[in-house]
């Protein structure tokens, strides 16, 4: 008999000792060529298991669920915040305005660098999502997001570096929206509708408020862009030609996984620099950018 | 435990009572899992905390491919676990405790009452796979499938690591009887 053959017996041996309840005896009986050999195994498996079925202690168990549930309703207020759906009309045209007519300009150029601790950095998410609108291809939306996700996590690096978790987990929310959008841009799910553009009488969509102040949210919330807000099918995959077709995939390929390298690298560079008190806030960050590189790129393959 | 894919994703969409059902099936097993793979049933509690908190606030991002929602929780622990170690930079196996690698003529411990603490000491004897593999199916009762899915390994390279565990934990575990 080989290793693998002793393997499967000892595996399904396990399985009916430790998972069915049956006995040893019934065990070796139904092997008995093997049971000198398994007889051992099967004992130290079972006591091992018996004696390392801890329980939490009960005063933990109370505290880690109290807790867990603050945290719960925490996440779910913070969520509704998040998915009102609300977003003033007006700050879109505005943002394509900024993004087409001052193109170049220098309220563009210094909101395309700035960070989410600057007033600029409103017109830098408007922008990008109109950049995102207005980019025609799936291949090129997706490209772009690409782009988009590298900024959120400098930005998340910048933001951990200041300690401040409230700003590191909005923004790995918008990380995670950025990928899971650029995974639907690569499955060809793709046609966005920018939210009060579209669905809104253009009269009313063009106008906006007697004076301009920015909402702390002034900008198209990531959540809108969601493949759920995504529209009619785009095959724009680099035209009709499958040659093309297959170099656009394979070069977005190697930029994400040069992307999913360095961004890791940035991430976990931080989460060694970073006040402690940001620590679980980046590497949850950390997680949602190897799970969505990940999944980007198992949708390419 | 209901359908555990309409629960979590409800629990997807901000069901109190869908991530509690999940919380109340997982805990348990994942306290173990972790207390395993450090050694430690105190320190593991804190990181389990953690565990759940940290998928509360991602768990928007697992997504259903024909992967078991066990496999992303599990991840999750054992990502924190090597966090946690890393941070500690696991000290090795104190020189006086009393239990030796093989032996002659040795009495498995494992035929008197084991407890917990000789199940954690005998397990730092075992390579990381081992260990993974015996917490896992062990501990948190996971098929031999899922924890293939949580290491990212072959089924049949998750049953060599099991059956090559159990002989370490077996050897780990046996004292020389005049001890």
């Amino acid at each position: 008999m080989n290793n693998k053959e002793f393997d499967n017996i000892l595996n399904d041996c396990l399985e009916r000792l430790l998972i069915k309840g049956e006995s040893l005896q019934q065990c070796l009986q139904s092997y008995p060529e093997q049971a000198a050999e398994l007889k051992p195994l099967l004992e130290t498996a079972l006591a091992a298991k018996e004696a390392s079925a801890v329980q939490p202690r009960p005063d933990f168990r109370a505290r880690a669920r109290y807790e867990f549930n603050s945290a719960l309703k925490e996440t779910a207020a913070g969520k509704s915040r998040l998915s009102w759906g609300w977003f003033p009309r007006w700050a879109t045209v505005a943002a394509i305005i900024l993004a087409v007519v001052l193109a170049g300009g220098g309220t563009v150029v210094a909101a395309d660098s700035s960070m989410p601790d600057s007033p600029l950095y409103s017109v830098k998410l408007a922008t990008e999502q109109v950049r995102l609108t207005l980019t025609p291809s799936q291949i090129a939306k997706a490209r772009l997001c690409a782009q988009l996700a590298d900024r959120r996590v400098a930005e998340i690096a910048y933001m951990a570096d200041k300690g401040d978790v409230e700003q590191v987990e909005i923004l790995t929310r918008r990380l995670d929206d950025k990928l899971e959008l650029m995974v639907a841009f690569i499955e060809g799910r793709g046609g966005i509708h920018l939210p009060g553009m579209a669905m809104a009488p253009p009269e009313e969509a063009a106008t906006p408020p007697a004076t301009y102040e920015a909402p702390p949210e002034t900008t198209i919330p990531d959540e809108a862009l969601t493949p759920e807000a995504i529209t009619a099918p785009d095959k724009t995959w680099g035209g009709g030609d499958d040659a093309a077709r297959n170099g656009n995939r394979h070069e977005l390929k190697s930029t994400l996984l040069s992307d999913a390298t360095s961004n890791r690298a940035v991430l976990r560079q931080a989460l060694d620099e970073v006040p402690e008190s940001t620590r679980d806030a980046l590497r949850r960050a950390l997680s949602v950018s190897e799970e969505g590189y990940e999944e980007a790129l198992d949708a390419l393959e | 435990m209901q359908d555990e894919e309409s629960l979590v994703r409800r629990a997807q969409k901000q069901d109190h009572e869908a991530f509690a059902q999940i919380y109340e099936e997982y805990f348990d097993k994942i306290y173990r899992y972790i207390t395993l793979k450090i050694g430690d049933a105190v320190e593991a509690e804190d990181l389990t905390q953690q565990v759940f908190l940290n998928s509360l606030r991602s768990i928007s991002s697992f997504r259903w491919k024909g992967r078991p929602f066990s496999a992303w929780l599990y991840r999750i622990a054992h990502n924190q676990v090597v966090d946690y170690l890393r941070k500690k930079k696991k000290v090795a196996v104190p020189l006086e405790e009393k239990l030796v690698s093989g032996g002659d003529n040795p009495q498995l411990a494992a035929e008197r009452k084991l407890d917990v603490e000789q199940v954690l000491v005998a397990a730092r004897h075992l390579t990381d796979a081992q260990r993974e593999v015996i917490s896992l199916r062990f501990t948190s009762e996971l098929s031999i499938a899922q924890v293939a899915e949580v290491m990212g390994k072959s089924q049949g390279a998750v049953k060599a690591l099991q059956h090559s565990g159990i002989v370490a934990l077996r050897r780990a575990l046996t004292v020389k009887q005049n001890e």
